[in-house]
């Protein structure tokens, strides 16, 4: 039986969004759907989130109309779906430091947060070498280091130096440096306690958004195909992807990149009636099932 | 007001915001700068201690903002946003103050200044963003959700 349930919680999404982002390279083939999404993990005493969505109060108008981000809900609906309030999270990872994965820390007035430490520190640095460096610190909004200050105050910041075991029981955390971004992290549940037990699940960050990017499109060639969109090397980007690949015996399902909107049917879900995704991956004992 | 006033003002607000820009975000960068050895004096004061050189850095830049802000020929329109882009100057300049007084005595009193420091500067930078169009804050440019929207604007023009 699993220690942890766990679901993936869309949030709000891009209806259509070029497959070339998703991945390096398939130029002109098409749009897929962007779901925005979080993780949350129930067991053990706690409630976790694996990010924490975006701000809408500062930049939903702008994501809305300029970029084409619909249907956002906050956390309080959101959570609701599977009987949960922001007050009872207890502890956030937050893979890294984009808007839409940091930029709503503030609703979380009870939880703990886990950020690399190279992921922040490296942030601003970049942010030293001037504007036409911006690239590097693109997705970064300086209101989220402030937030991230506020919660280091009241001793709800923790930093951490590369990889950890057992941050949580049973969750490790582990440093993707110069991927995506500086540092990113991907966490890794162990659902059975083991420490080499079957039933891992990896929660990717934005180190995948697709499937397709541990597979590559050729089903006859399998290959690591990066995603489009990086400030470190898409070498680290691979090698980041297989060490995850590996970590979970090959079985690219329990890679969860919270971008994929084939979740949906490669776990059981429901369509609330806001239009939003609930993909449930995992159920501990005693928990109830919010998708059934 | 004719189309000629109306044009001057404006030519008057266009100024405004070429000039305003560029200082706010200066200020954006220097207040993530000061946010950032913030945290790192929170979480690890060791650490900390190699980023004084540039926290003296962001102090100097910071003061730089505070002239140039003081210096804009401010239209009546945009009066609002200046003051609060004077705001977001004037208590970046305390966030260094208290930041470089946290770093010699480890007391709660100083961090408190600085947290409410930064908070009140972060306010009001967010309220420049919200004023007038052309002082975002975040470069989505770089953000997953913004790859397409080059295109996406080109189609709802054509």
């Amino acid at each position: 039986m699993a220690d942890y349930s766990i679901w993936v919680l869309e949030y709000a999404a891009v209806e259509k969004f070029p497959f070339s982002v998703m991945m390096y390279g398939p130029q002109h083939q098409g749009t897929r759907k962007l779901p925005y999404a979080y993780a949350l993990l129930k067991g053990k005493g706690e409630t976790i989130l694996i990010d924490t969505g975006y701000d809408h109060v500062a930049y939903g108008e702008q994501l809305a109309t300029a970029y084409g981000v619909s249907n956002y809900h906050g956390p309080r609906e959101v959570l609701a779906e599977c009987g949960v309030k922001p007050e009872d999270v207890t502890s956030i990872f937050i893979t890294h430091a984009h808007f839409d994965h940091m930029g709503a820390m503030h609703l979380f007035p009870n939880a703990k947060f886990y950020v690399q430490k190279s992921e922040l520190d490296k942030w601003v640095w970049a942010l030293t070498l001037g504007p036409e460096y911006r690239f590097l610190t693109g997705g970064g909004d300086p209101a989220d280091i402030v937030r991230a200050v506020e919660a280091a105050k009241e001793g709800r910041m923790i930093c951490i130096d590369g990889d950890q075991a057992d941050v949580l029981p049973g969750i490790d955390v582990h440093l993707a440096a110069d991927t995506h971004t500086y540092g990113s992290m991907y966490v890794t549940i162990r659902n059975d306690g083991a420490r080499d037990g079957e039933d891992k699940w990896i929660f990717a960050g934005d180190l995948i958004y697709t499937y397709d990017n541990l597979t590559g499109l050729d089903q006859d060639a399998p290959q690591i195909v990066p995603i489009g969109l990086a400030v470190g090397s898409q070498h680290n980007l691979i090698f980041s992807s297989v060490e995850m690949l590996k970590s979970v015996g090959g079985e690219v399902r329990r890679v969860i990149p919270v971008h994929e909107d084939r979740l949906r049917t490669t776990f059981p879900s429901r369509l609330t009636d806001k239009g939003l995704q609930v993909v449930e991956i995992a159920l501990a004992k005693g928990e109830k099932s919010w998708v059934a | 007001m004719d189309g000629t006033a109306n044009s001057g003002e404006e030519r008057a607000v266009l100024h405004y915001v070429a000039a305003a820009r560029p200082v706010q975000q200066l200020i954006s960068e220097t207040l993530t700068q000061v946010a950032g050895f913030a945290l790192l004096l929170m979480t690890s004061r060791r650490r900390a201690a190699l980023a004084e050189g540039a926290l003296a850095g962001a102090r100097d830049a910071a003061t730089r903002a505070a002239e140039e802000v003081r210096a804009l020929a401010v239209p009546e329109v945009a009066a609002h946003h200046h003051h609060h882009l004077r705001g977001a100057a004037e208590t970046l300049l305390h966030a260094c103050v208290a930041a470089l007084e946290s770093r010699r005595i480890d007391a709660s009193e100083q961090n408190d200044a600085l947290v409410r420091a930064l908070r009140a500067s972060s306010d009001h930078l967010r309220a420049t963003a919200r004023l007038l169009p052309g002082f975002e804050l975040v470069d989505f440019g770089q953000a997953c959700c913004a790859a397409h929207a080059p295109q996406r604007l080109l189609e709802e023009v054509t």
